[in-house]
């Protein structure tokens, strides 16, 4: 049973390495994107004095080299095909097989994370040696502790936000892209704290966001870690995440089914 | 090229205005089957612009200035990049479709036309979603930068260096396809320019040297974007614009030398 | 000028065509992929090893190669899609690298698998578009358009969006699309590829009537033999690079088919040892067997079959025209057709 996922993980891991220029254009992609909001923060808070929006120099890098880091771990998936392949019809090909549509997902996302942290861990320390920014390090066991979980949720999360857009296509087939676009490229990008970290915002925008998922994402995890959350904070951001990443894999899996239905009955 | 004459000019013009038009309303048409797609990508763009306008207006908010620039400034220099990165994706929204052009070999039958393959490749399908955009951009462009008080000169070069920034964008494309044609391998090279290009969206003065440097010279974001917003706010020597000028010029001249080098190499994917 | 006068008839000239492609190899792993941007290992690849053909106005000639022959390679040379490394090249008057307006609106490329109709549109708004890529006059284009749309019988399809169409009727549509602006001289690459049965011989009827009405110059190539069977008289045999053979059909068949095929349906059961001395035995489906035989003896072997052997049915035929195919690719020989005699 296990071995079945071990040897999806495994192929899925060389179809990157067969593309392997491409995913090599893809890092440099990240690292790009790292440029424009390290040196922003780093011109903002070129004063190591400075303190802003409750970060100084040393907080606010440390969240910047914690986004490359985090974004690899929980925004790099291969779910993104999905839609593609529903509106193909390519699914079929997996229905008629014995194998778990979601774990198999789950497993190629897992292999794209492991790829992509590997990459990010090598960038970080190549820009961390040439940059030298001042970095926080968290010792305090709890709060690593608590930090670990937050990711764990974090990824469940994104894998159901994907999925649940993706699935889009079973009723509209030509917007999987566009939809993807809209919510995984712009709002999660921006309201999951991979550019700016949420607490810039206004008090009120702040509060609501909190009641979403996506801040669960980036910004709340390395929160914890940055220890700018204290011991009650903590339990009831990991209970929001928590609770939101119930509620989403169960719309997952009865629109999973809504949507099988859909796509036998359209025969494609 | 070798029967080049002054007096057909005009004669081209209007029919590649027309080959122009034509493509541009069947890739209108072509969008409108996908109407609710669009309309994600519509909100899509519109969402972007509004989250960065939105972050830099409360980072300033907290900071009051952002590497010596006041809040009108950097929103000005952010205005400035929206207008260039439209018009260009406007423009050159063909170079996106370029690749499976390529790869599929249907590029074959884009050569035995006759008409000029690298009009057909770059501007063979303009994006009607930023029609609807720029109207509103440029209005913006024109509020905010009165409120900067600029004189007429400073107004002048202001629109030159914009025209310039765009002349050096459409060097980009140009490299860019003629890459996907000598190299199958690499269906990144756009979007990564857009990286890059994105990198503009702040005043290049943010960045470290040499980044900066890089910025500035190597791959000009600084003279697309950042130069023509600093022209109005009269932050500029005659010495920057006319090295902009120029780099723009050699940039375009090298990129042409490029497409018909590629083109040369093109040895069609498939057989 | 003499030249010239002497060209006049002929829509296409080749002399002493050479194209090399350079391929850069491709090394192991991610190490060996950098070290491939930075010092490739280069490799010449003689894809078309100094050709010469000529073809006259009107003419319909059958290309016929296996893959990687270099047919595909010409026709993209023809068309000016491929630069040559060297040799001669003149396809309607002009040197086809050049792509000169002119030179293009005079041909058409029509590739089996490759389009140029727009996917989401209707396959009207691709013929309106190249009525002004063209620059047709209205009126030139109507004319075009009816009389293609109805000899290829789809005036029903010009208003449905492409992508819902089968791939028999896209490439009439793609047709349409090529033929608008009525060129003179015509490529088409494996045209039958992937259509059933029926849009095959439908396909090669349009390329047939097309060639005889408009007196167009068509190169035709295809792995398809009933394609070629059924439209050229004259064919071009390419392999490796080389011209192997060059004339008419028939001539072809003489060179290299030297048996025939005998097949007999014997009533009573024989002695299948003693066929052997009539003739070699190529298949054995009692009582259903078939012998080939020297195309010289072959009647003497019939009569000696009736005469000896319960012969309830017997037919003679010429070997398949795949295996004549074959046997000239074995031979790898080039072989004095009528137009290679200079």
């Amino acid at each position: 049973m296990t071995s079945k996922y071990l040897s999806v993980f495994k192929i899925s891991f060389q179809q990157e390495f067969a593309y392997r220029l491409n995913f090599v254009m893809w890092r440099v992609r990240n690292v790009m994107q790292f440029f424009l909001v390290f040196f922003l923060w780093d011109t903002v808070f070129s004063d190591p004095n400075r303190v802003v929006f409750g970060y100084d120099r040393n907080k606010i890098l440390t969240y910047v080299f914690g986004i490359l880091l985090l974004r690899a771990l929980v925004l790099s998936a291969r779910a993104v095909d999905v839609a593609g392949e529903i509106s193909r019809g390519d699914l079929t090909n997996y229905l008629l097989k014995p194998i778990n549509y979601f774990r198999y997902w789950f497993t190629r996302d897992v292999s794209s994370k492991a790829l992509n942290l590997g990459f990010a861990i090598i960038e970080a320390s190549v820009l961390f040696l040439l940059l030298r920014p001042p970095f926080f390090i968290q010792t305090n066991f709890p709060i690593l502790f608590g930090f670990l979980l937050s990711v764990i949720l974090a990824i469940l999360l994104f894998f159901s936000i994907l999925f649940l857009v993706n699935m889009i296509a079973f009723w509209a087939p030509s917007m999987g892209w566009s939809a993807q676009f809209l919510v995984i490229v712009i709002v999660v990008e921006f309201l999951s704290g991979a550019i700016f970290p949420i607490d810039i915002l206004p008090n009120a925008i702040q509060g609501i966001l909190s009641y979403l998922p996506f801040p669960y994402l980036l910004y709340f995890p390395l929160q914890i870690y940055l220890g700018k959350l204290t011991g009650a904070a903590i339990v009831k951001s990991i209970l929001i995440a928590g609770a939101w990443s119930a509620v989403l894999l169960f719309s997952v899996n009865s629109v999973w089914k809504a949507g099988l239905k859909h796509y036998a009955a359209e025969g494609r | 090229m070798s029967n080049f004459k002054l007096e057909k000019i005009p004669k081209t013009f209007n029919r590649y205005l027309t080959i122009w038009w034509f493509m541009s309303k069947n890739s209108f048409l072509s969008y409108i089957m996908h109407r609710a797609g669009l309309l994600g990508l519509f909100a899509g763009k519109i969402l972007r612009f509004a989250f960065f306008f939105a972050f830099i207006f409360f980072l300033l908010g907290g900071t009051d200035t952002l590497a010596g620039y006041t809040f009108n400034q950097t929103i000005f220099f952010f205005l400035t990049f929206n207008l260039v990165d439209t018009i260009s994706q406007f423009l050159y929204r063909e170079v996106y479709r370029f690749r499976p052009l390529i790869v599929t070999g249907n590029f074959d039958l884009v050569l035995v036309k006759p008409v000029n393959a690298l009009f057909r490749s770059l501007m063979g399908g303009a994006d009607v979603i930023d029609l609807i955009t720029i109207p509103p951009l440029i209005a913006a462009i024109v509020y905010v930068g009165v409120a900067l008080d600029p004189t007429v000169i400073q107004t002048t070069l202001f629109i030159l260096l914009v025209i310039n920034g765009l002349i050096i964008a459409t060097a980009f494309h140009i490299a860019v396809i003629s890459l996907g044609i000598i190299t199958l391998e690499i269906d990144h090279t756009i979007m990564i320019y857009r990286d890059l290009v994105n990198m503009g969206r702040l005043p290049v003065d943010i960045y470290r040297q040499p980044l900066q440097g890089a910025l500035t010279y190597l791959i000009p974001v600084g003279i697309m974007i950042t130069l023509p917003a600093k022209a109005l706010m009269g932050l500029v020597s005659p010495v920057g614009v006319i090295s902009g000028i120029a780099l723009s010029g050699i940039a375009f001249f090298a990129s042409l030398k490029f497409w018909n080098l590629a083109l040369r190499r093109y040895t069609s994917a498939s057989s | 000028m003499a030249d010239k006068n002497r060209d006049s008839e002929k829509a296409i000239i080749v002399e002493g065509l050479v194209k090399n492609f350079e391929v850069v190899e491709k090394k192991q792993g991610i190490i060996g992929a950098f070290s491939s941007l930075i010092s490739p290992n280069k490799k010449i690849v003689k894809a078309i090893k100094g050709i010469n053909f000529s073809i006259d106005r009107g003419e319909l000639i059958g290309f016929i190669g296996p893959n990687g022959a270099g047919k595909t390679t010409t026709l993209k040379i023809l068309s000016g899609l491929i630069y040559p490394t060297s040799g001669f090249t003149q396809v309607a008057g002009f040197n086809p690298w050049d792509r000169k307006p002119e030179f293009l609106k005079e041909i058409s490329l029509v590739m089996g698998q490759k389009n140029q109709l727009w996917w989401d549109l209707p396959a009207i708004e691709t013929f309106e578009l190249n009525r002004v890529i063209y620059e047709l006059s209205k009126s030139a284009y109507k004319k075009s358009l009816n009389e293609l749309v109805s000899l290829l019988e789809v005036g029903k399809l010009l208003n449905t969006q492409v992508r819902r169409l089968s791939l028999g009727q896209r490439m009439r549509l793609e047709l349409v699309a090529a033929l608008l602006h009525r060129p003179k001289v015509l490529f088409f690459d494996e045209p039958t590829i992937g259509l059933d049965l029926v849009a095959q011989q439908r396909m090669r009827e349009f390329i047939a009537e097309y060639n005889r009405r408009y007196k167009a110059t068509i190169i035709l190539t295809s792995h398809n033999m009933g394609d070629l069977v059924d439209l050229a008289k004259r064919v071009i045999v390419i392999d490796k690079g080389r011209l192997l053979f060059d004339g008419e059909f028939s001539e072809l068949v003489d060179n290299f088919a030297k048996e025939k095929i005998i097949k007999v349906f014997f009533s009573k059961g024989i002695d299948i040892k003693s066929l052997e001395t009539i003739g070699k035995v190529k298949k054995l489906d009692f009582p259903n067997v078939v012998l080939s035989v020297a195309r010289t003896t072959a009647a003497v072997a019939a009569a000696e079959l009736l005469q000896n052997f319960p012969v309830g049915d017997l037919t003679i035929e010429e070997e398949p025209i795949e295996e004549i195919i074959r046997k000239v690719f074995r031979s790898g020989k080039v072989i004095k057709g009528r137009k290679n005699t200079k």
